[in-house]
């Protein structure tokens, strides 16, 4: 899946504090594009070599490069930086608080790159930043659907409007569980293929419950019943009774989410029927699952083993 | 026929916008039809028939919104809830 490109103004907004990031040179210039979490040390460009320079990343500059450069006679060190900032990078950060060459500050202008500046240890901000870059670049996407966590398990919860989805999670809610969005998800995707998701910002916490309205929950069930943001083990529908719902949980079906394949079941809803209870306990078999215990595909390998062994008359 | 999807873009008129009164406005004529009707705007999304997801998208007042109706009687849901945008959601 392609990465969403960010904009250094972007990382900017976002890393001012965390990462410590400030603006030296190159302040019109902040539209550039991002188009890879990885960042590079230009050591190498600035000998001169640039076979395989990776020119799509932010160019970091730290103590070795500026030492370097700092050794090398004015007119050389001009040519050997104009050279780098020639390849179209999206830009240039300083780290350990470095004061920066007066040829960076002119090239950033002459070549529209900016240069931004931060106090951190260029290792610690190589972290930190890729982390960062993972998370603003990561794809994104809206659904329609209630989000719960129980016991360490992101649930989400789908289903046409009016089926029950608010109902079953206040119920879950009262149980002791943690709402993380109601109706409205926001999902994000790692570039590891997991799936995280939050609420929207304007309703976070807030709940609508038919004939009651809107509700805010941590205020009701107290902070323990909200959960700002869980990953994604199992999407749940809660759907009219078809009488086609799979009787025994062998056949494990899925949903593409973002590109990621999770597990899916299909709950018919039945007047008197307790979906709290049923969404719980789905979740504690998928906890399960995911421990290695498939309780539907164990008891089936019985009866397989068992009608085999009869059939060879042992 | 029922299953060709209709849409319309409307105006957001009122004072305030898409806030909760609205929003409960439209989530009960949108109920009063079994089309799936949606309202988008900058590429997000919702149920016409979810509170909260009419408040997420936020429709600020002078915005434009996009609706979005499947079934069978999907142009007359369309028609009653672009009379309730037109008449500013009744707003004093």
């Amino acid at each position: 899946m392609k990465m969403r490109e960010i904009t250094v103004q972007r990382l900017l907004d976002q890393g001012a504090d965390s990462l410590k990031l400030k603006v030296l040179a190159g302040e019109d210039y902040l539209s550039r594009k991002v188009q890879e979490t990885a960042m590079n040390r230009p050591g190498l460009a600035l000998t001169g070599f640039f076979t395989y320079f990776a020119h799509q990343r932010l160019q970091i500059f730290g103590l070795a490069e500026l030492t370097y450069l700092k050794n090398l006679e004015p007119a050389e060190r001009r040519s050997r930086l104009e050279a780098v900032f020639k390849q179209q990078i999206p830009g240039v950060v300083l780290t350990r608080k470095r004061r920066a060459i007066p040829e960076i500050l002119e090239l950033a202008a002459a070549y529209q790159v900016p240069v931004l500046c931060t106090s951190m240890v260029t290792m610690d901000f190589v972290n930190a930043c890729t982390v960062m870059l993972d998370e603003l670049t990561a794809p994104t996407k809206r659904v329609q659907g209630t989000t719960l966590e129980l016991m360490g398990i992101g649930v989400l919860l789908r289903g046409d409007p009016g089926i029950g989805k608010s109902e079953t999670a206040l119920a879950l809610i009262e149980r002791g569980y943690s709402l993380v969005s109601d109706d409205v998800t926001e999902m994000r995707r790692t570039s590891q293929g997991r799936l995280f998701c939050w609420a929207n910002d304007m309703t976070r916490y807030h709940m609508e419950i038919r004939g009651l309205g809107i509700i805010h929950v941590p205020s009701l069930f107290g902070v323990s019943a909200i959960r700002r943001q869980t990953e994604l083990d199992l999407v749940i529908d809660l759907t009219m009774p078809t009488g086609e719902e799979d009787r025994t949980g062998v056949l494990q079906e899925t949903v593409d989410i973002l590109g990621v394949s999770v597990p899916l079941i299909m709950l018919p809803v039945r007047s008197g029927r307790d979906m709290a209870n049923i969404v719980e306990v789905a979740a504690l078999n998928q906890k399960l699952k995911e421990l290695g215990h498939d309780a539907a595909k164990e008891l089936d390998d019985k009866i397989i083993s068992r009608l085999n062994g009869v059939g060879r008359g042992q | 026929m029922g299953n060709k999807s209709i849409s319309r873009k409307l105006k957001v008129e009122n004072e305030y916008g898409i806030h909760a009164r609205p929003a409960a406005l439209i989530v009960k004529e949108a109920a009063r039809y079994t089309a799936d009707i949606y309202l988008e705007k900058d590429g997000n999304r919702v149920s016409c028939k979810s509170i909260m997801g009419l408040m997420t998208i936020e429709g600020f007042p002078g915005s434009w919104v996009t609706l979005i109706a499947t079934g069978s009687d999907a142009a007359d849901a369309l028609d009653s809830l672009e009379a309730l945008f037109v008449a500013k959601f009744h707003e004093a």
